[in-house]
């Protein structure tokens, strides 16, 4: 019996005329998102390689060390970034290396291109998220009520079928009917990956296959919702406008009042309030570091090469110790802020995630690698790099970089001119991305949650239901 | 010999949420190869007791029985022995008429059914050959209440239940519509019918029972009838000049 629901279930949607429209909608729009993110991931991965070679331009001729003023490090551009956005587009992706101090990464692409911010780009998080949960909407809310407009619910239930049986048999029917199919514009997205030769690792296709798992959780989620109000209500048109409603809310009311709540319970300092106040403590500490300058001296009758030589170290150890203080004032701020922020982030998505829309895009984003979490590793990746580059060069120049004064004096025009310096021997910066098993934690209670709202939303369907008043 | 009573009415009443009582105190019976028309305005309560039967809504006091079985106590068991043919027969849309048989037949237990079985009593029906494989989207009234009709027979169930059968049906289709009805109680089934058609309830009828605000006012065999004004009584008792 329940078989035979499944399969009338299966026949009723994909012979309707509704069906063939939407579905070919949706087809076009995900083989248009894997292809556009293919594309996008190729002209970035063109802009990454363009901006190294400029970047190792800049240092080309230079022969010294102690010239090499300018570096930075760009952010990869990553396969599964291009198929679900997140904020990749929002974080900057270089930042100059200077040894020391903190790293500011610029130039988001959005910042770039505001043209993109304005409408944002067409991934599989929007894709999900608003067409077909659009597409579950449109193809359930009369699952229950209309059988019973149109009379078909009376004519079933003259014979000895039990509501158990029917309403699983119309949940498990709809989903296939509408969410298998989706399956042949995915793999077809695939293959154009495939094709178009985008370096997806077995991280990657893990992370799409889970990307498309959480979607046909969000799917089942708003599949069930359908049903549950269907069976709440009597009439399809009523069952509609609610669930459109239920739509409003769950995609562009919850997750912002979430970030707005968030940001009226947990005050965090602005970058701004941060700035000032290191700008003023570095002032002050350089007002103390002139103080010094001028009371320099050296003893008398020091060479002007030995009086070079001192008044660097003398600098270097200054700056030294100016940078320590900063860099633990700073650090304390940026902790401090950080630690408010991950507060006000905790509660902005946890409220969030009342949400299933809202729950998805988080899955989707940290399975892709583009969540918050992106900014916070590329930086923290960038600060271990910038270690490993002083390192590198306080072992080619003898002092710290940044901060100091570099005295040179040329005591020999006719010397042999010096060889350019080896910029190969720079460390290269990689990016190095947390596999997925290591967000697997939060990707777990993401995907919970939206299996938890299948599971309320079809329970709620079922019980109510049983006492549907089949007439 | 005395044929096998399939639907029996036991002091059957129905008081709604609301306090409307639909049905009050109804007694009936029909046996095998008998055909009971229930006629009533609207709102006589007919309805409800085809409703009650379906297990749809519960009585309130009495029972409603189908071989028997009480459908309240052991719904599914009574549905097997139902076939139900509803006022407004609204199948599948998208679904051919072929396809809808198919569905229906699997859901009504009967699995054994071949296109050619389906195709003979879709003819059975008057239904033509060439609406066989189309969508019912583009179907007449007439043509879904013969669909729903075949759809009755083909579940070979033991007693039937018609809601307004003839409803917007032509004098043409009704009469062949009598003529189903003839053959099916020949075949041994119980029907019940609910009509305001008086003029087919006195052709086709062994019994008629006409209903009046919940109550059955009156309940005569078609012997009783015979050569008495039908559609005379039916408006004495309706007026409430009769007890």
């Amino acid at each position: 019996m329940f078989k035979l629901i499944v399969e009338k279930e299966l026949k009723d949607i994909i012979s309707s005329t509704k069906f063939a429209v939407t579905f070919g909608v949706c087809s076009i729009l995900i083989v248009l998102s894997f292809y556009v993110g293919a594309r996008n991931y190729q002209i970035g991965r063109e802009q990454y390689d363009a901006a190294k070679r400029e970047n190792a331009r800049k240092m080309e001729g230079l022969t010294e060390w102690t010239d090499v003023r300018e570096h930075r490090i760009f952010l990869p551009p990553q396969p599964t970034a291009s198929l679900v956005m997140g904020i990749s587009n929002d974080i900057g992706r270089n930042a100059e290396v200077r040894g020391r101090g903190e790293l500011n990464p610029e130039d988001s692409r959005y910042g770039e291109d505001p043209i993109y911010a304005v409408f944002r780009f067409l991934d599989l998080d929007f894709i999900f998220q608003i067409i077909l949960s659009l597409f579950a909407i449109l193809f359930a809310y009369d699952a229950i009520n209309g059988e019973k407009e149109r009379g078909t619910l009376r004519l079933t239930f003259a014979n000895a079928i039990p509501r158990s049986t029917y309403i699983l048999g119309k949940m498990s029917g709809s989903f296939l009917a509408l969410a298998v199919p989706l399956l042949i514009p995915m793999l077809l997205g695939s293959l154009i990956l495939v094709m178009l030769q985008i370096p997806m690792q077995g991280d990657d296709w893990i992370r799409l296959f889970l990307v498309i798992v959480a979607g046909f959780l969000y799917f089942g989620s708003f599949l069930a919702l359908s049903l549950f109000v269907s069976a709440r209500t009597e009439r399809s048109s009523n069952s509609f406008l609610i669930l459109l409603v239920a739509w409003i809310l769950s995609v562009m009311v919850v997750p912002r009042t979430a970030v707005l709540l968030a940001g009226r319970a947990v005050d965090v300092p602005s970058v701004d309030e941060i700035a000032s106040k290191k700008s003023r403590l570095s002032a002050s500490l350089w007002q103390e570091d002139r103080k010094k300058m001028a009371d320099f001296k050296a003893p008398e009758g020091t060479q002007m090469k030995d009086l070079m030589q001192e008044f660097q170290k003398f600098m270097s150890k200054m700056g030294d110790e100016r940078e320590a203080k900063m860099q633990e004032f700073s650090s304390r701020l940026n902790e401090e802020r950080a630690n408010k922020q991950r507060v006000q982030e905790r509660v902005a998505f946890g409220l969030a995630r009342v949400s299933p829309s809202a729950t998805f895009s988080l899955a989707s984003a940290t399975i892709a690698g583009t969540g918050t979490q992106l900014k916070q590793e590329y930086k923290s990746s960038g600060e271990q790099y910038q270690k490993a580059f002083a390192e590198f060069m306080k072992g080619k120049t003898g002092m710290n970089m940044g901060g100091a004064m570099v005295f040179r004096m040329i005591t020999d025009d006719n010397q042999a001119k010096k060889k350019p310096i080896n910029i190969s021997e720079i460390p290269e910066y990689q990016f190095q991305r947390q596999p997925v098993s290591a967000s697997f934690g939060l990707i777990a209670v993401d995907l919970g949650v939206l299996a938890l709202f299948n599971i309320l939303f079809f329970v709620g369907a079922f019980v109510s239901f049983l006492r549907y008043d089949l007439r | 010999m005395e044929q096998q009573v399939m639907f029996e009415a036991a002091n059957l009443s129905k008081r709604y949420e609301d306090g409307v009582l639909a049905l009050d105190d109804v007694s009936f019976t029909v046996r095998r190869g008998e055909i009971y028309a229930m006629l009533g305005a609207n709102g006589a309560g007919k309805t409800t007791a085809i409703n009650i039967f379906l297990n749809f809504i519960e009585p309130s006091g009495g029972e409603a029985r189908v071989d028997g079985i009480a459908t309240h106590r052991n719904p599914l068991e009574a549905k097997q022995r139902i076939a139900y043919v509803s006022e407004n027969v609204m199948l599948y849309q998208n679904f051919t008429a072929l396809q809808n048989l198919d569905f229906f037949a699997k859901l009504g237990g009967k699995t054994q059914y071949t296109k050619s079985d389906y195709r003979d009593v879709l003819m059975r029906v008057g239904l033509q050959e060439e609406a066989h494989t189309k969508r019912l989207k583009g179907f007449s009234k007439g043509m879904r209440q013969k669909s729903g009709i075949a759809i009755a027979i083909l579940k070979d169930a033991p007693a039937i239940l018609l809601d307004e059968p003839t409803s917007g049906l032509d004098p043409q289709a009704a009469y062949e519509f009598q003529r189903l009805l003839e053959s099916l109680r020949n075949e041994g089934k119980a029907i019940l019918m609910s009509t305001h058609d008086i003029f087919r309830a006195k052709e086709a009828a062994d019994t008629i029972g006409i209903m009046n605000r919940g109550k059955l006012v009156m309940q005569k065999s078609a012997k009783e009838l015979a050569g008495e004004d039908l559609e005379k009584l039916y408006m004495q008792y309706m007026a409430g000049h009769v007890n």
